[in-house]
């Protein structure tokens, strides 16, 4: 740049509006040099240099664990035997595979799970959209301990409180009116006790209220009042997204003669498609790989659900005959058959996520959640 | 306001008083569309709350199904505490751990959110890859994502050869490690600082698992961040690390105090939390105050949780900048 001031280029005008300069430029080779020999170049080399280093170290951390899933799954049996195969098989078997198929009734797993996830996944994104929506938009008296509420809800561990919530939906009632109605309020007097004993309207069955426990009743009102699993971080969320969407837009639709409703589904939900993909997502896939909410509920007996395939106790026929050959490690070929589960369990997840996760990003981007 | 008071007064020129005001109607559909939220609160949640808190303060007693209760005081608090010294030990435990991982989160993700904010080959595939333990290491995943992590104990039973080699690798690992140390603390780093970070280090699986949401947040704020304050930055001549504490900091903050507190409740409610594991554990006990004594656990724990949220809220907003829009 310097050395074009000392040569000073010539204007020449040509015509009217034309003009020409000459000037002489610098030799390619000083150009280089100055764009490669300076301490600003060298600076942004070494960054760029540790900066990959950094994320290929960090991405490979979190890829390794698939890495060692995958290769262990796909080990033949004599593989375990061998001591000098560590993570690499030399024998490939999909038998694993084809025991987690057709012993573990793989598909049927695979679709009531994919039911309950859909269900929950998507009533839980329209009520914490709702929620969010209540929450940023509308200013009324007591928003605010909504919202603390809302972030109550979310601090409160659910694991410390298994036994109401049991207990809660076992016995679901609304303030003991089905227990009321069914005649099975005790006050203590006796004279009352007798008179309400004889209300029969509801059957029997209704005493102590309703037992909600081995269906998904219980999750899917826990999903439908935004009290799932980290729907706080959801109604957040979204809230913070509506907050950013300007006001405008509904005044005009209010204009037109929407009421509120309808232009929350039909104005603000359309634009803001990538956040709740983003939470949908979340919703899905933290539901898909619950390992609370399923065994409490359905305690006892496990139905076919994508939470008990990597709990198996017992080796599935398929696989028994190589179990009791490979005694040696047979601890390592359990494992092996865990690895395979588990994999079968987040492989749906991993296609869903390849699928959406442009959106994830773009979803929290447009969200403007600072302020 | 104005405008939508105007809106109003376009809307219904005539009838303005029996109709009620836009502001009227609005506070109104607010109630509405939190009503689900407010429907669970009322029918399941707090009485649930109610049961869990009733639970730690009542016997109960199962006989023929008929449940009799009968109350109990501060017993199973005391209980908590005295029956079994685990408990105090394990809050300890996880206040600790809570001490630890915070900070490491909180830095780690704002740094990695740094990073893949700026333009580079492959970003798009290295969020992808930084955003899949949110969505694939929970629940049930969790256990078998972090027993193949590593898989040391497997080498060990595979025999002998990889036994020695196994400890050999976890020899030279330690070593490495007290070079590390050694180095540093010759530079002049505190001891504290330098085993914070090498056990930091030895512990990044954990941290960088649990750093998905809390990167996305990050990111999410960088994003907001307005180009023109870095240009204006660029323009009178600030050094990148000028702007990032001047600039990306402030603007960042109202975000560091968010992911503060979802880190926390993150930590506390998970079940790998030696708490919660303690908590469960004891509800799974066979005795008759078993349930009593965990809610009664729970119940501590949480107010715990809420204070120590309260008091990181309290001195983290002190610190806050918000940026005044307009």
């Amino acid at each position: 740049m310097t050395q074009n001031m000392d040569n000073k280029p010539q204007v020449m005008r040509e015509s009217k509006n034309k003009i020409r300069v000459d000037f002489e430029r610098t030799s390619l080779k000083e150009r280089l040099k100055e764009k490669y020999l300076s301490s600003y170049f060298a600076k942004n080399v070494l960054w760029y240099i540790f900066r990959i280093l950094l994320l290929i170290g960090i991405a490979f951390v979190i890829l390794k664990p698939f890495y060692t899933i995958v290769m262990r799954s796909f080990m033949a049996g004599e593989n375990f035997a061998d001591v000098t195969v560590v993570n690499v098989p030399r024998a490939f078997s999909a038998i694993i595979y084809k025991s987690i198929i057709i012993d573990l009734d793989y598909f049927k797993v695979f679709f009531s799970t994919l039911a309950l996830s859909l269900g929950c996944a998507l009533l839980q994104t329209f009520s914490c959209a709702l929620i969010g929506y209540g929450l940023a938009k509308f200013k009324f008296r007591g928003a605010k301990a909504v919202f603390f509420l809302v972030i109550l809800s979310l601090a409160i561990p659910h694991g410390t409180m298994q036994s109401a919530i049991f207990y809660r939906f076992q016995h679901m009632d609304i303030f003991g009116i089905f227990n009321f109605l069914a005649g099975g309020a005790r006050t203590g007097i006796e004279g009352i006790d007798g008179i309400l004993s004889k209300i029969k309207i509801l059957p029997e069955n209704f005493v102590g209220g309703i037992s909600t426990i081995r269906s998904v009743v219980p999750i899917l009102l826990l999903s439908a009042t935004g009290l799932a699993f980290k729907n706080g971080l959801y109604i957040f969320l979204l809230r913070q997204f509506f907050r950013g969407v300007p006001d405008e837009l509904e005044e005009s639709a209010y204009l037109d003669g929407a009421n509120t409703f309808r232009t929350f589904v039909q104005v603000i939900l359309p634009l803001s498609i990538p956040m709740l993909i983003t939470v949908f997502l979340f919703s899905f896939c933290w539901q898909w790989t619950d390992d609370f909410y399923i065994p409490l509920f359905f305690t006892g007996q496990p139905p076919a659900f994508m939470t008990y395939l990597t709990k198996i106790d017992e080796i599935p026929i398929t696989l028994a005959t190589i179990y009791t050959q490979v005694t040696h490690s047979s601890g390592m070929y359990k494992k092996a058959i865990v690895y395979g589960c588990g994999l079968m369990t987040c492989a749906p997840l991993i296609i869903l996520y390849l699928f959406c996760q442009r959106y994830l990003v773009q979803g929290i981007e447009r969200s403007g959640i600072v302020g | 306001m104005t405008n939508q008071v105007k809106a109003s007064a376009v809307a219904t020129p005539k009838k303005k008083k029996k109709i009620p005001s836009l502001d009227r109607k609005k506070s109104r559909a607010g109630w509405l569309f939190v009503l689900p939220f407010l429907i669970g609160l009322v029918f399941i949640y707090f009485p649930i709350l109610w049961e869990s808190f009733s639970y730690s303060f009542y016997n109960y007693t199962t006989v023929k199904g008929i449940v009799t209760k009968e109350f109990a005081g501060f017993q199973h608090y005391t209980s908590a505490f005295t029956g079994d010294a685990a408990f105090a030990q394990a809050l300890l435990t996880g206040l600790k751990e809570m001490a630890f991982d915070i900070p490491a989160i909180l830095i780690f993700s704002l740094f990695v959110a740094v990073i893949l904010n700026q333009k580079m080959i492959g970003r798009a595939a290295f969020r992808a890859i930084f955003f899949l333990p949110v969505i694939v290491s929970t629940g049930v995943m969790e256990s078998v994502m972090s027993s193949s992590y590593g898989a040391s104990g497997d080498q060990m039973d595979l025999g002998m050869e990889d036994g020695e080699e196994a400890v050999e690798e976890l020899a030279t690992s330690t070593a490495l490690e007290a070079l590390l140390i050694s180095i540093f603390q010759n530079l002049g780093f505190g001891t504290g600082l330098v085993t914070y970070i090498s056990s930091a280090v030895a512990s990044i699986s954990g941290i960088i698992n649990r750093s998905g949401v809390q990167i996305l947040i990050f990111l999410a704020a960088l994003q907001s961040i307005s180009p023109a304050i870095y240009e204006s930055c660029q323009i009178d001549g600030a050094t990148s690390w000028e702007t990032f504490w001047k600039i990306t900091f402030p603007m960042v903050s109202p975000m560091i105090l968010v992911n503060a507190v979802y880190t926390i409740i993150d930590s506390f409610t998970t079940d790998s939390n030696s708490v919660m594991q303690l908590i469960n554990n004891t509800y799974m006990g066979v005795t008759a105050t078993a349930k009593s004594v965990s809610a009664a656990m729970g119940w501590m724990y949480f107010l715990v949780v809420l204070a120590i949220v309260g008091i990181v809220a309290g001195i983290f907003s002190m610190y806050v900048f918000y940026q005044r829009r307009d």
